[in-house]
């Protein structure tokens, strides 16, 4: 009768970030010994919603049960009272890096303990040897984690998690780093402990992963359940695929400015990103073109992107311009508050040190009519609001310290510009007028490279998208291609 | 939602104008580095009240004399400090600059090294060997990658030995005209230090605010890898405020050897820690991207004539150190509450 009821339930559960609503009401449930897998496009509130589950973002209203704890959320910190319950494990691996494998492993289990609190070193090292062994892993537990490659660190941050013999298991997104053959051992493991009665709620971007793995799928869109509970063998992909897009309101749309006739801005021939590298790339941007840099996470899309913008050094190949001069180019980070704008600073000077030698008149002293006028200029077109130009950055929304930054990245009247995750974190008023700018943008002849996440904004701009996967180009969509065309290309099943 | 936005903004503006154009006019004041000068003016009241022999011009050319070597270090700091990073060395060089263009001109009888140099190569060598001492500091903290703490912590103690040991251990006396004029001589009344410290503060508060180095350095200090995604050369900056502050404190080093007419070993023993509370009384941040020279101005002369007064109050030596202290440690909560008042971000004095 035991195994009948629910190890998770979680009732009307809603949260929300600033502006968004991530969850509005959902309800969740994962039977005992299940592997139940949680689809949903980028921003559909997968992650919030297990994020809400282990307590690492509690929900803002409703009722959890894991096993026999319940939980009326509201907004504060319950991890703890689940703490023995279940097991989050996240997108990167939270690990300590200058202590050993075994000493993360056991960092907070009480097994290895002794009287006062002492932590038996001979002990430890001797079960983790015991649990990579289980796992067949070839590392030694008093390896540094820094030394491991990454995904070893991603299955030593699952051992770890599954080593504490919780009965509910979040995974989220966990092969974005594995090798094939670490994939399999880890899929062993899973099926493993499911047999033994633990849950599993699985996330991830490969489709194919899912049918694998999974014995039950629930699809989120916008923060509601759209399929609850469906058996994985009543499923295909196209289903899928149409469940996860759903009717979306059309904004804007892209449009085609590409001038195919002339010769390219950039030229990036045979770009190896690092060492490990096992095939080089061949990129190239036109005038009046807007091209997406997309794919799973540590995919090396971002790494490819501030490789073109001069920021970063590939292990092998080089960027040319087949036009002769080398393009300025503006660049705009993927994370606007650790290099994007300076916070301290108003917005005027946040603007001019995208182009301080321009502005500067004779001796190196900044021309400071031509920097207002400018200053004046840019802020105009990227319509930054701010109560004046001296305001400090740090004081304006989220949008508005975007549209600074890209402001900051058009000083220099630049020829290519390359911005990464352009919109994140900005509401959808904001999110229009870049995506305004960035055509506008194109049609007067600059090359434009966004690197993003989302499928709605690469299909609302780009006139071509990359795929990048392990570090090199796996395909490319053209000219009229559909969200269909693109879910599936970013979620691996083409 | 656009138009929403547009009209919040302008009911800001409005409420803002109507708030007061005091709330302006003091949050600029805090962040053009005026924020001491209300205190110091009232010092120098207080201290012309009490100490009769205060408020002469004498004494008043004295005081200025007396900070322009600490004045010109600190100017130096300020460099550093405002990239965020810190340079204990230039206390050494202080001492080490002056010393080695002495013995490079004094013949061997008067502890030189024999080159004898002419006189008016002097100064060249005094900034010479700052200058690459702040260029062998900007390779440690740039290429090598080193914590300029214990860098230039190391440093410090190396030029500090390097002193006695190319000295001998003897002070060189009289080491010649033209390395001690800028130290020594008077033109219209007023002490050449005195009139080098002006100018070396009204050029590098102009750099500081308009000069496009200037705007760099304030970017990298603020946030460093927004800077370099905005395209500054952000290690060549950083190399270049060590050898900039290496040779300001060459400069005064030479000041200093100056006004007293000799190379002393001791020279410049303890003054980074009044070059730091200088700068910090002044407003700049440690952890960099605010200060200005302003303050760093208002920093030097609050220690100067807090020293004066001290002095001309007869109070013992042992307490003039100790209140300096004092006053630091009130300053620096001062500033920080401004600048917090002022602008909500929180600075790391």
């Amino acid at each position: 009768m035991d195994n009948m009821r629910p190890i998770v339930e979680m009732r009307d559960i809603t949260k929300t970030y600033g502006s968004t609503r991530a969850l509005r009401g959902v309800d969740f449930t994962v039977m005992r010994g299940e592997v139940h897998a949680l689809l949903g496009r980028n921003g559909a509130g997968k992650s919030t919603l297990v994020s809400a589950m282990s307590g690492f973002r509690p929900a803002d209203a409703g009722t959890i049960r894991i096993a026999d704890t319940e939980i009326t959320a509201n907004g504060h910190s319950y991890a703890a009272a689940i703490r023995n319950d279940i097991a989050h494990v996240q997108q990167t691996p939270q690990l300590f890096n200058l202590l050993t494998v075994a000493e993360n492993l056991f960092l907070e289990n009480p097994i290895v303990r002794r009287k006062f609190g002492i932590v038996s070193h001979k002990q430890m090292v001797c079960r983790a040897a015991e649990l990579l062994g289980k796992w067949n892993m070839d590392i030694q537990p008093d390896a540094l984690v820094a030394e491991l490659s990454a995904g070893s660190r991603q299955l030593l941050e699952i051992m770890k998690a599954l080593n504490r013999g919780v009965p509910v298991m979040i995974l989220d997104e966990p092969t974005a780093a594995l090798s094939n053959a670490e994939k399999k051992l880890l899929f062993e493991q899973v099926k493993v402990l499911q047999t033994a009665g633990v849950s599993f709620i699985y996330i991830s971007h490969h489709l194919d992963e899912i049918f694998e793995v999974a014995d039950t799928v629930t699809i989120l869109r916008d923060g509601l359940v759209v399929k609850a509970r469906e058996p994985v063998s009543g499923l295909n992909v196209e289903t899928i695929a149409n469940l996860m897009m759903g009717e979306k309101t059309v904004r804007s749309v892209r449009e085609e400015h590409t001038n195919y006739q002339a010769p390219a801005l950039l030229q990036a021939k045979d770009i190896r990103i690092d060492q490990f590298s096992e095939a080089g790339i061949d990129f190239q941007i036109r005038p009046g073109e807007i091209v997406a840099l997309a794919g799973p996470v540590g995919s090396g899309k971002e790494a490819l992107a501030m490789i073109l913008a001069g920021q970063q050094k590939p292990a092998s190949g080089e960027i040319t311009s087949p036009r002769g001069a080398f393009p300025t180019i503006g660049l705009v980070p993927t994370d606007r508050h650790a290099s994007g704008y300076v916070g301290m600073l108003g917005v005027r000077e946040n603007i001019t040190i995208g182009g301080l030698d321009v502005l500067a008149g004779r001796f190196g002293f900044i021309n400071q009519v031509k920097e207002a006028k400018h200053v004046r200029r840019l802020t105009h077109q990227t319509n930054v609001i701010s109560s004046s130009l001296e305001q400090a950055v740090s004081q304006l929304s989220g949008g508005n310290q975007q549209k600074v930054v890209f402001a900051r990245a058009l000083c220099r009247d630049p020829g290519v510009v390359i911005a990464l995750s352009p919109t994140r974190g900005v509401d959808v008023g904001a999110k229009e007028q870049l995506y305004a700018l960035l055509r506008d943008l194109a049609t007067k002849g600059l090359g434009v490279i966004v690197v993003s996440d989302e499928e709605d904004e690469i299909e609302q701009l780009a006139n071509r998208v990359v795929i990048v996967f392990q570090e090199r180009i796996v395909d490319e969509l053209v000219g009229q291609y559909t969200m269909k065309d693109l879910i599936l290309r970013m979620e691996g099943v083409i | 939602m656009n138009v929403e936005k547009i009209s919040n903004a302008t009911t800001d503006r409005r409420k803002s104008s109507g708030q007061s154009r005091f709330s302006a006019f003091a949050n600029a004041f805090v962040a053009d580095g005026f924020t001491m000068y209300p205190v110091l003016l009232l010092l120098v009241i207080v201290g012309a009240i009490i100490a009769p022999r205060f408020a002469t011009t004498v004494n008043l050319v004295n005081i200025l004399e007396q900070v322009s070597v600490l004045g010109l270090t600190t100017i130096g700091l300020t460099f550093v400090v405002l990239i965020g990073r810190l340079d204990l060395s230039l206390e050494g060089i202080v001492g080490f600059a002056p010393m080695f263009a002495a013995i490079a001109l004094v013949p061997v009888s008067a502890g030189g090294l024999g080159t004898e140099l002419p006189g008016w190569a002097g100064l060249i060598v005094a900034l010479g060997t700052a200058g690459l001492i702040g260029y062998f500091n900007g390779f440690m903290v740039v290429k090598v990658g080193l914590n300029p703490f214990i860098s230039t912590l190391g440093l410090l103690v190396l030029l500090r030995g390097g002193i006695l040991i190319i000295s001998n251990g003897r002070s060189i006396y009289s080491p010649g005209k033209a390395l001690t004029y800028l130290g020594s001589a008077k033109l219209l009344e007023i002490p050449v230090s005195v009139l080098v410290f002006a100018v070396v503060a009204i050029v590098v508060g102009l750099v500081f605010k308009y000069h496009q180095y200037g705007r760099a350095l304030y970017a990298i200090g603020g946030n460093e890898e927004a800077a370099r995604a905005a395209g500054i050369n952000v290690d060549r900056v950083i190399w270049s405020t060590f050898v900039f502050a290496a040779l300001l404190a060459g400069l005064a080093g030479v000041l200093m050897t100056g006004r007293l007419d000799s190379a002393v070993t001791t020279q410049g023993q303890g003054i980074i820690f009044s070059a730091f509370a200088a700068a910090v009384i002044g407003g700049v941040s440690l952890g960099g991207g605010r200060g200005t020279i302003v303050g760093v101005v208002s920093g030097v002369l609050l220690i100067g004539v807090i020293n004066n007064l001290l002095t001309l109050a007869q109070v013992p030596s042992f307490y003039v150190q100790a209140s300096t202290g004092a006053v630091i440690i009130v300053a620096a909560v001062l500033t920080t509450l401004a600048s917090q008042r002022s602008s909500g971000v929180r600075t790391r004095t």
